[in-house]
């Protein structure tokens, strides 16, 4: 059981090792092994603490609502409306980006979303602009969909692709309208899929430091960047454990909820 | 087997159990397997008959009993150190492995040398009339091909016993048949012996010296296929094995012109040589449905019943004449086509069948009776 | 013509949409890599191997890239075998606790790297273990073995049992039939499982920043150079390392449809 003893040594040491540090102190600079909750009362009673929960939460559900709604037609269309030649290739092309350096790609969005960049520059030749495009939300969104879009397209359409044709057919055939059947029908069959593509972009939003900084002009901070800030400033490492511990506790719970949700038995 | 009595017993089962958690799949199971015979396991899905090949493989330990192979005790001996090679029913070829290959696989295991291996596989591969295909791969053969792939890998090591699990449950019918004689054939030339597991009647009895029936983890009945298919031994296998007619009754007259009372009338029964029976004892009666004589008019025998046409079914030249008795019950009769035709039956008509009291067969209700 | 036609119409003009969302930016650094201007805007400036030939020029960068190999390549082994050993453990053994077993060997992934990073850093750096090569390769296995398991397992799923009980019963040991036996079936899986890890590892920048000190991998850099003064060295950087991982992934799906082409030809 080679496994066990390594994710021990090296997955849950590092993890029980943090619990201990969120009750350490610091002083002058160093930290000092005790058993304070001091950490925790400081980091709860912190306003920006709380503003940087919910602004993290809410970053997180509204980049999941809008991948996975963007991602659906196109998962749609490639598991129905296209060939198996079509889909295969499909599939390999939304795998690539796995496999290029995010952070180039965000930087490239940056030479596109620029105040004086790309989109701007081809607003101002219709007259339009400049926008705002960098450095809100807005930026942050085009980061999360770069990192998730593809992830989730990809899960939709492996579910989509298993839903059994002949049901389809039976829907049809029973008088159920085109539209209908994709909700009433299709939706639930591939509901795992779909769930867990949401599941992956919570995941991956709700932790991810990169769009928020460099997209989203890391002001206001979110829980990454938070915890970065916290351990650059002053050693403050264990008030950035705390706030780790509250991300890993608020991960497992809602996506324990949802693993719940795409497997529970239809009454 | 010419005479099994007489040969030693190759393998015993000696109060074989097989239990998983609060499940019995083998039941004390009792059985000699002899030198050089052909014997088949049958019975339903889940009746235990694939679960007492693996244990004689080694592939499950008993959970108690004793097996012996060459009245050695083989319980703790591991699958990999008892040469009881077995086809399985999915083959179990390796894939990633060429016809050749897979031959050899059994030898490599045995630190055969590459050179031995080789011919030894051909030879085989010969025998089978397959070694032209040496170089494919396994995805390239056919369903008859990799059959005789599998029996050519199992063979290789020149084992004293095959072992076969419903090895040709995937073919075809007219493959099937072929392959039976391909089996019958091999195994009377190697003279070893075969112990197949198998769930289909006519595999079983076209090929097998012994059938052992088998039900819920137990031996129902161990015999030639004749004393099975002609005197079942209990209304499991008069259910399981051929196209039987069983009517339940109590006797009303006992000694030498036996009676029996159903519900359908009293019939008559020749015991022959079965011990006697008591009045009021309950039993069920079995009439072999090819032992039946159709008529349009009463025949005016006791052992005669009016029925109503309901369907046919035609297998070659012999016709499954599906019936309804008077209770609504089934009855089935067998006949030749040739026969059936003159009587031109249409669906609801109705008709008289009869049987002699001598092929009546009968099993005590419950459990065996010449036991 | 009809309606359902131009809806059609409609959803694949949509397709094409997201791939063009999709790809935008992974050719738009190709094109400025080789793009004359410091400040990539439109219009371009004309065709340069000027920022190539800078980082070429440059050390660190070098340096960069063999820390990265031998990262990418020990990880890449290390997290095969282990996920292997997951893989197989979990295919062929039903114990107490496999529940917990197998959510260590998937929970991985699902916890945000840069919390990875700090726990791996404030574990490693408390027993001197810290700022090393070796750093990046420990906390490269635990997240990428997962992966490896995940790939491997979905091989052992498409295996028929017998294969295993067959090798027994032709006289194969335990060991011997995992050698001759499950090894070969999934050699195609065990393949792609280490170009997959190794891409990964390949790319991974959050915990590599955090444990790596002075070794830094090529996404650190990049990382770094980001935060500092961008110029398109990013880009060219970001297109090397894009061939780099595709190759690995090129070469592990063309290993993976070779093999099961002819063996398990499944659907999607």
């Amino acid at each position: 059981m080679p496994i066990v003893i390594w994710q021990l040594i090296f997955f849950v040491f590092p993890l029980i090792f943090l619990v201990v540090l969120s009750f350490w102190l610091v002083k002058n600079y160093r930290m000092v092994p005790g058993f304070d909750t001091i950490n925790w009362v400081k980091m709860f009673s912190k306003g920006y603490f709380w503003d940087a929960y919910w602004r993290t939460l809410g970053y997180a559900g509204v980049a999941t609502i809008v991948t996975s709604i963007l991602a659906f037609p196109c998962a749609f269309a490639l598991a129905f409306k296209v060939s198996p030649k079509v889909r295969r290739w499909a599939l390999f092309f939304l795998i690539v980006p796995f496999f290029t350096s995010y952070l180039v790609r965000t930087y490239s969005w940056q030479i596109f979303l620029n105040d004086n960049g790309i989109f701007n520059t081809l607003f101002a030749l219709v007259g339009l602009g400049p926008f705002q495009l960098l450095n809100n939300f807005f930026g942050t969104l085009v980061g999360y969909l770069t990192l998730c879009l593809p992830l989730v397209v990809v899960l939709q359409l492996i579910s989509l692709a298993n839903v059994d044709r002949t049901l389809i057919e039976a829907a049809h055939n029973l008088g159920c309208g085109r539209l209908r059947t994709v909700f009433q029908v299709i939706v639930p069959l591939a509901k795992i899929g779909i769930i867990l593509g949401a599941v992956f972009t919570f995941i991956l939003t709700f932790g991810d430091f990169v769009s928020p900084y460099y997209l989203g002009g890391s002001k206001p901070p979110t829980l990454s960047i938070l915890i970065i800030d916290t351990t650059k400033s002053g050693q403050q490492w264990p008030r950035a454990a705390v706030v780790a511990i509250v991300m890993i506790v608020t991960l497992l719970t809602i996506m324990f909820a949802s693993v719940a949700a795409a497997y529970r038995k239809r009454s | 087997m010419s005479d099994s009595s007489s040969s030693r017993p190759l393998v015993t089962f000696a109060g074989v159990s097989k239990r998983y958690g609060g499940v019995t799949a083998v039941h004390t199971m009792n059985l000699e397997i002899y030198e050089g015979e052909f014997l088949a396991i049958m019975g339903p899905s889940g009746c235990g008959k694939t679960t007492s090949l693996r244990m004689l493989a080694g592939l499950e330990e008993p959970s108690d009993g004793e097996i012996r192979l060459d009245g050695q005790r083989i319980n703790e001996i591991s699958s990999v150190e008892r040469d009881t090679p077995m086809v399985w029913q999915s083959l179990a070829l390796f894939p990633f492995l060429n016809v050749q290959k897979n031959v050899e696989f059994g030898l490599k295991m045995r630190q055969v040398p590459a050179e031995e291996r080789q011919a030894r596989a051909s030879k085989w591969l010969e025998r089978m009339e397959i070694l032209e295909l040496a170089e494919r791969d396994i995805s390239q053969l056919s369903g008859g091909q990799k059959q005789r792939v599998a029996l050519a890998r199992s063979l290789v090591t020149e084992p004293r016993i095959l072992l076969l699990d419903e090895p040709l449950s995937a073919l075809d019918a007219n493959l099937v048949i072929r392959m039976q004689g391909v089996l019958s054939r091999l195994q009377k030339e190697l003279g070893i012996t075969f112990v197949y597991v198998t769930h289909s009647q006519s595999e079983a009895f076209a090929m097998s010296d012994r059938v052992v029936i088998m039900s819920q983890g137990r031996i129902e009945q161990l015999g030639s296929p004749k004393e099975i298919y002609r005197s079942p031994a209990s209304r499991f296998v008069a259910d399981f094995v051929g196209a039987n007619n069983i009517l339940s009754g109590t006797i009303s007259q006992a000694g030498e012109n036996l009676e029996i009372e159903t519900a359908l009338g009293v019939f008559q029964c020749d015991t022959g040589t079965k011990p006697a029976h008591h009045v009021g004892d309950s039993l069920d009666m079995v009439i072999s449905a090819d032992l039946v004589q159709m008529s349009l008019d009463d025949p005016n025998t006791q052992n005669s019943l009016e029925c109503r046409f309901i369907s046919e079914e035609f297998v070659g030249s012999i016709v499954t004449l599906f019936a309804e008795l008077e209770d609504r019950s089934d009855f089935k009769i067998q006949t030749r086509q040739r026969d059936l035709a003159k009587m031109s039956l249409e669906e609801g008509d109705t008709f008289f069948v009869s049987w002699s009291a001598a092929d009546t067969h009968l099993i005590s209700s419950g459990r065996h009776l010449d036991a | 013509m009809s309606q359902g036609a131009s809806k059609s119409l409609l959803l694949r003009g949509y397709v094409v949409l997201v791939f063009i969302f999709v790809f935008t930016p992974i050719v738009t650094s190709f094109i400025f890599s080789v793009n004359s201007d410091r400040f990539p805007t439109i219009p371009l400036g004309h065709f340069t191997t000027h920022w190539y030939e800078t980082i070429f020029a440059d050390p660190d960068v070098w340096d960069a890239f063999r820390v990265s190999g031998i990262v990418s390549i020990t990880v890449a082994t290390l997290a095969t075998f282990i996920g292997f050993c997951t893989a197989y453990t979990d295919y062929r053994y039903n114990f107490t606790g496999k529940a917990l077993y197998l959510s260590l060997a998937l929970l991985p992934p699902t916890i945000p790297l840069v919390i990875m990073g700090l726990a791996m850093l404030a574990l490693l750096a408390r027993i001197n273990m810290s700022g090393e090569i070796y750093s990046i390769v420990v906390s490269h296995v635990v997240l990428c073995s997962p992966f490896a398991m995940a790939v491997i397992r979905m091989r052992l799923a498409q295996i028929n049992p017998d294969l295993e009980s067959a090798a027994w019963n032709l006289g194969a040991s335990n060991w011997r039939a995992m050698q001759e036996v499950i090894v070969p079936f999934c050699r195609p899986a065990i393949a792609s499982a280490f170009c997959l890890t190794a891409a990964v590892s390949f790319d991974e920048f959050a915990v590599a920043w955090f444990v790596s000190g002075l070794n830094k991998t090529v996404p650190v850099m990049i990382l770094e150079i980001l935060q500092g003064n961008t110029d398109p060295q990013i880009n060219a950087i970001g297109s090397i390392v894009f061939i780099t991982s595709m190759t690995l992934v090129i070469l592990a799906q063309l290993i993976l449809m070779r093999k099961t082409i002819n063996q398990t030809a499944t659907g999607i």
